[in-house]
């Protein structure tokens, strides 16, 4: 057995008590959802904690909801719980989608979408698909609640721009328009993708590509995308198909990938452009 | 051959199901792991961060004052017993002593209250350390300047079945070295009309028995008692005995239900750290190793192998010759015998007349490696059955054809003083390529490939048993072989009531315990139903001769009026089923007869190898050419096995086998980055799983009836992943053209050599 | 070592039955249950929730017990491979059909995959195929290649094993 060492857990029974609890703890605490990632970090002494507090139990955040044109995902939802989503899997269908193939069945069960986020470990699906969808969180710690942007929250491997005493209370989804197609797909080998890819796009009338956001995960340290990129993915379908090799190569600038067990950079540049081609093929068929 | 065919079986060649169904099924069937004896304590491992290091000194004060901890055992402290062990040679200390010799040694082990309080105990140790240089590969281990792993010479362990010489030890990092040689390869070569010639590699790779190490031991007085995972109980009494130096008959080992083995639970494992635990510590205590402890215990061997092999005008291979490294890590365990083994299964299921084979393995500062499933013919066959494809391409010939004509025949001495050869190739070749419409059209990015394998198997022929019938007609038969899946629970009772017409049911197994079972040398090499089921077959037929005694005195008749009919004997109008016999001859329906047998290595198992094992795999792959993924729609294995005594399980192990050789083909390996391992984890270790199960599988035994064991039975069950990593080889380069000589075929790698390929055909543009 | 000893109190449904227990709080279901309860059937052995061994239900979803700490069962309901089979010892289907298919050797991936396969049929008892492979893919078994589970699971629910098996 790989025992955990000791530690409490706290209930918390409003948000400004977890951020109080948190504040108090300082570096000897951590805030505790699904417990997926942490606990095995912690297993393997990669983490030390005494004091866990649990937010599963705060009041409010394990619902999904729309508001305000946009999906409202409380950020103790299990992947399970978007996966099985009417509402998800009617209003932003490509979610539930990618929730469906997030780790393995056990994980979706327990893993929360809040926890995912939190711990930015750099495989993660839903950050790279959440970044494509222009989805903010809201987060709030002894001060008030703030809204920032995916690309805001991830700083890094395993880092967020979250204050010690913050916490992840929702994530928010722009609601799709009739016209907008999705597709994330993910080349996968090992436990970790090597690579997922997002891509979103904005119909017009004409069906044209008025809008266009490619995110590239898991092949360096946070989701990543470019504006050179999506400028290149923006017009007709017959001239941004010629031009996926060019928005590939743009996304995978900006990307970065690194070696690593999961494949060389250079391969993971290769996959960048194939499975961009592939998602695009996707989102519009 | 076999001397009978019976073919009118009731219980034998049957698929009943399994013995330990309803156990497996309900949670209680019991592992070591699950087991607890009062006062049991807990031990956990310190390990070295270092490859190579000496260790200077060791501090356990501060740990050995925590609440909790019994005591703190180190190499320092195991002054009075003897504490190297090693089938092979006794070069494995239990704990580092002096020196560490690769990442993830143990140098000190904690014992505790609990498992927590020993892990948590662990950073108290205090360990100074003075890196040396590390030796990671064959060709670091070669260098002139290189530092020697091992500077002694060491005790020879119990090494048995074995006929070479052990080459570790002799001032050089060569652990073991072996060599092969008949009919005069150069003038073959010079004369050849086609040969190729390349360089393979085949990975480390991890067996992944889902049950890690785990063992309890119980140093008393009385002697030394161990409960473990260990699939060769009695090869593990025979270093615990050394070690304590005590007789046979005070040590006792005992293995309940083991969570898979595979080989990598051959031999002595952590029994010696267990036991020295114990001593220290004066209680019993449990040692159960995590998957990553165990990830640094065994590994297999990893090889890279030069071979040519030569054809001549007719389509005849006329000629072989290899040169393998293997890197064998940190202790020899058993890769002398890997060693050994894969030098004779280079040579292949071919009749080849001149072959040379030379075969090093060498010390490193790795993970030790020792057995794995198919012993060494993996490593050889990836190179082995891609140069007959590579061959066939080059002489212009189907390798399917090319096979045909190649393979050893029935009774064919193909392998120079050895057993001739005892299965029927050309036949399993046959039904291979038509499970898997070799020859029909296959779509775009497809290819299809068959490729076969034979291993001389079977081990080394010393069992004994006791088959004992009891008043009311129940038996208990008392085995040494191990129950680790693959199903000797179920077949060696069907055995026993094949003979003694008894019903399945009624037929009871003890098991691997060395203080009851009689001795029986291994449960591997895929040799228990051929031995153990040739012993408990006789020890049933000398029971019924002692029960046919028995009916004479009863019935106050001769003995030879006495006849024995199934179930029981007859002699004239009277009949008795046995437990008459026996409750008569007692006078008391109480009693037993009990039939014994031995097998040596004499009169039908004179010859080694024992049997050869022997199967073919089919695979169709598909190819994705963008990203290099290898998908394995179709998969067929066909079983050499003489006679299936329990065909279901004899299949189960072959889809088993084959499954194991497709994850190495497709993406097992232990990577290594300098002296650390990379991937010591399931996180990063991938296994094949229900995704990767090809859509369509054909699983097909050919039942000759041609093996030395019962009824004309042979083994089965490692032979069907020796093929495979060769067979998605040659698949892939039927699929789109490249051929590739390393496994795994990872999809970065099949993608490299598409680009390669591209690029060169730009160039010659 | 640090001051934080937490000792919980647990109440929870484990197979259909109210257990008390009291426990540390970083004790995980998996150590509960074989170490506080004697309850071994569930099985360690990749700790990193890969595998699958240790896999029990709560609430009837599968869940790594390995991982999972103790603490999360609390008023919920825990099924372990010890709670299928009816008090009189009648199997569950799902337990049989593992014996009818030869559906394990070894056994120590075998609690888990049925405890899994239990909360596929509850939840779909009619799967495909693929759908079989999707949800089992996160329990490994490493001795039978899979062939002889996907047939079980398609015997137990009822459903004709196609494309399998010969």
């Amino acid at each position: 057995m790989m025992p955990l060492r000791r530690f409490t857990i706290d209930q918390p029974k409003t948000v400004k008590e977890a951020a109080e609890m948190l504040s108090h703890y300082g570096e000897k605490g951590r805030l505790y959802a699904g417990g997926t990632e942490l606990l095995l970090a912690m297993k393997h002494d990669l983490l030390r904690y005494d004091h866990l507090v649990d937010v599963k139990p705060l009041p409010g955040l394990n619902t999904i909801e729309t508001r305000n044109n946009s999906l409202h995902i409380g950020a103790t939802v299990t992947h399970r719980a978007i996966e099985k989503s009417d509402a998800v899997r009617q209003i932003v269908p490509v979610l539930a989608e990618m929730a469906h193939h997030v780790a393995n069945v056990r994980v979706r069960a327990t893993g929360t979408l809040g926890g995912n986020l939190c711990f930015a470990e750099p495989h993660s699906d839903p950050a790279t698909l959440l970044l494509a969808l222009e989805a903010h969180v809201h987060v709030q710690g002894r001060s008030e609640e703030r809204i920032l942007k995916m690309d805001e929250l991830i700083a890094g491997a395993y880092e967020t721009a979250l204050a010690p005493d913050e916490l992840l209370l929702a994530i928010d989804i722009p609601l799709a328009s009739k016209n907008k197609r999705a597709a994330y797909l993910k080349f996968q080998i090992k436990e970790r993708p090597t690579l997922g890819l997002a891509l979103v796009l904005d119909l017009d009338n004409g069906g044209s590509i008025s809008k266009a956001r490619a995110v590239v995960g898991s092949v360096s340290a946070k989701p990543c995308r470019s504006d050179q990129a999506d400028a290149l993915l923006v017009g007709l379908r017959d001239k941004v198909e010629k031009q996926l090799a060019d928005a590939a190569q743009a996304l995978a600038d900006a990307a970065d990938p690194v070696d690593d067990l999961e494949g060389s950079a250079e391969y993971k540049r290769h996959l960048i452009g194939v499975y961009l081609k592939r998602a695009f093929a996707k989102a519009l068929s | 051959m076999s001397a009978e065919k019976k073919t009118d079986f009731h219980v034998v060649n049957h698929s009943v199901p399994r013995r330990d169904g309803r156990a497996k099924v309900s949670g209680k069937a019991m592992y070591v792991s699950d087991l607890k004896l009062t006062g049991m304590a807990y031990a956990k491992v310190l390990r070295s961060p270092y490859a190579h290091a000496k260790i200077v000194s060791i501090d356990t004060s501060r740990a050995a004052a925590l609440p909790g901890v019994h005591c703190v055992i180190t190499g320092n402290d195991l002054e009075g017993i003897n504490p190297y062990y090693g089938h092979a040679v006794k070069d494995h200390p239990l704990l580092a002593i002096g020196k560490v010799r690769y990442a993830g040694e143990p140098v000190a082990a904690v014992v505790a209250v609990d498992e927590r309080t020993a892990f948590c105990a662990l950073e108290h140790i205090d360990v100074k350390y003075e890196e040396l240089k590390p030796v990671l590969t064959p060709d670091d281990a070669m260098a002139k300047d290189a530092p020697l792993l091992h500077e002694r010479k060491f005790e020879a362990g119990a090494l048995r079945g074995f006929e070479g010489e052990v080459t570790a030890g002799r001032g050089t990092n060569i652990c073991q070295e072996a060599h092969i040689k008949w009919g005069d390869v150069e003038a073959a070569f010079k004369k050849a009309a086609a040969v190729v010639e390349s360089e393979y590699y085949f990975p480390m790779t991890y067996a992944y028995a889902m049950e890690a190490y785990v063992a309890i031991a119980d140093v008393a007085d009385t002697g030394v008692t161990i409960y473990s995972s260990a699939q060769h109980p009695f090869m593990v009494r025979h270093d615990v005995k050394s070690i304590f130096n005590l007789p046979v008959s005070q040590v006792r080992l005992i293995v309940p239900f083991v969570g898979g083995g595979y080989g990598s639970k051959s031999y002595t494992k952590i029994e010696p750290l267990t036991a020295a635990c114990s001593w220290k510590a004066k209680r019993p205590v449990k040692l159960q190793l995590t998957i990553e402890e165990a990830m640094l215990t065994t590994r297999s061997d990893d090889a890279t192998t030069w071979m040519r092999t030569a054809v001549d005008a007719n389509g005849k291979i006329i000629a072989r010759q290899a040169k393998i490294y293997m890197n064998t890590g940190a202790y020899a365990e058993n890769s002398p015998l890997v060693v050994e083994k894969s030098t004779n299964r280079c040579v292949g299921p071919y009749a080849i007349p001149n072959v040379q084979i030379d075969n090093y393995s060498f010390y490193t500062n790795t993970v030790p490696a020792s057995s794995y499933r198919g012993f060494g013919c993996a490593q050889v066959t990836l190179p082995g059955e891609s140069q007959i494809d590579e061959l066939a391409a080059k002489i212009g010939k189907d390798p399917y054809e090319f096979r045909l004509a190649n393979v050893a025949k029935p009774g064919e001495e193909f392998f120079p003083k050895m057993r001739p050869f005892d299965g029927t190739l050309k036949e399993d070749l046959e039904i291979a390529a038509k499970a898997i419409g070799l020859n029909e059209s296959v779509p775009k990015g497809h290819g299809r490939s068959v490729a076969c394998s034979t291993s001389d198997a079977g081990a080394y022929p010393l069992t004994s048993t006791a088959v004992r019938v009891h008043a009311d007609g129940s038996v208990t038969i008392m085995i040494g072989s191990t129950e680790l899946g693959q199903g000797s629970h179920t077949v060696i009772p069907q055995i026993a009531a094949e003979e003694l017409g008894v019903p399945f049911e009624k037929v009871h197994v003890v098991s691997s315990d060395t203080a009851i079972t009689p001795y029986d040398r291994s449960t591997g090499a895929s040799r228990t139903t051929t031995l153990m089921g040739s012993a408990v077959l006789e020890a049933s037929r000398e029971a019924i001769q002692q029960m046919v005694v028995m009916a004479a005195d009863v019935l106050k008749v001769k003995v030879e009026q006495v006849q024995a009919i199934r179930g029981g004997v007859r002699c004239g109008e009277a009949q008795l089923n046995w437990s008459e016999v026996i409750s008569k001859f007692y006078a008391l329906p109480d009693g037993e007869v009990i039939g014994r047998s031995y097998i040596r290595k004499a009169g039908k198992f004179s010859q080694l190898p024992v049997f050869w094992e022997t199967a073919c795999t089919a695979i169709e792959v598909a190819v994705d050419e963008e990203t290099g993924k290898i998908n394995v729609e179709k998969l067929a294995t066909v079983g050499d096995v003489g006679l299936a005594i329990n065909p279901a399980l004899a299949e189960g192990q072959d889809i088993g086998a084959a499954t194991m050789g497709m994850g190495i083909g497709l993406f097992e390996e232990l990577v290594y980055q300098g002296p650390q391992l990379m991937n010591g984890s399931i996180l990063d270790y991938r296994l094949p799983r229900f995704s990767d199960l090809p859509k369509k599988i054909d699983l097909h035994l050919v039942q000759n009836q041609d093996g030395v064991g019962p009824y004309g039975a042979k083994g089965g069950g490692e032979a069907s992943l020796n093929s495979m990593a060769a067979n998605i080889a040659n698949a892939v380069e039927r699929a789109v053209g490249v051929r590739i000589r390393s496994a795994p075929l990872t999809p970065e790698k099949v993608w490299r050599a598409l680009k390669d390929k591209r690029g060169k055909i730009k160039n010659e543009r | 070592m640090t001051d934080n000893k937490q000792t919980l109190q647990l109440n929870f449904q484990l197979n259909g039955k109210a257990v008390e227990i009291e426990c540390e709080a970083e004790e995980t279901l998996a150590e509960v249950l074989r170490e506080r309860l004697n309850l071994t059937g569930t099985k360690l052995s990749c700790e990193v929730q890969v595998c699958g061994a240790c896999t029990v239900l709560l609430d009837g979803l599968p869940v790594s017990s390995c991982t999972l700490l103790a603490y999360e069962a609390r008023g919920k309901n825990v099924v372990t491979i010890e709670g299928l089979a009816q008090p009189d010892g009648t199997l569950h289907p799902i337990q049989q059909a593992f014996i009818d298919e030869f559906a394990f050797q070894c056994g120590f991936c075998t609690p888990g995959m049925i405890l899994t396969a239990k909360a596929l049929l509850d939840e779909n008892p009619k799967p495909s195929r693929e759908e079989i492979v999707h949800y089992m893919d996160g329990n490994i078994c490493r001795c039978t290649g899979y062939v002889s589970i996907v047939a079980a699971i398609q015997r137990a629910a009822g459903v004709t094993s196609k494309d399998t098996k010969k």
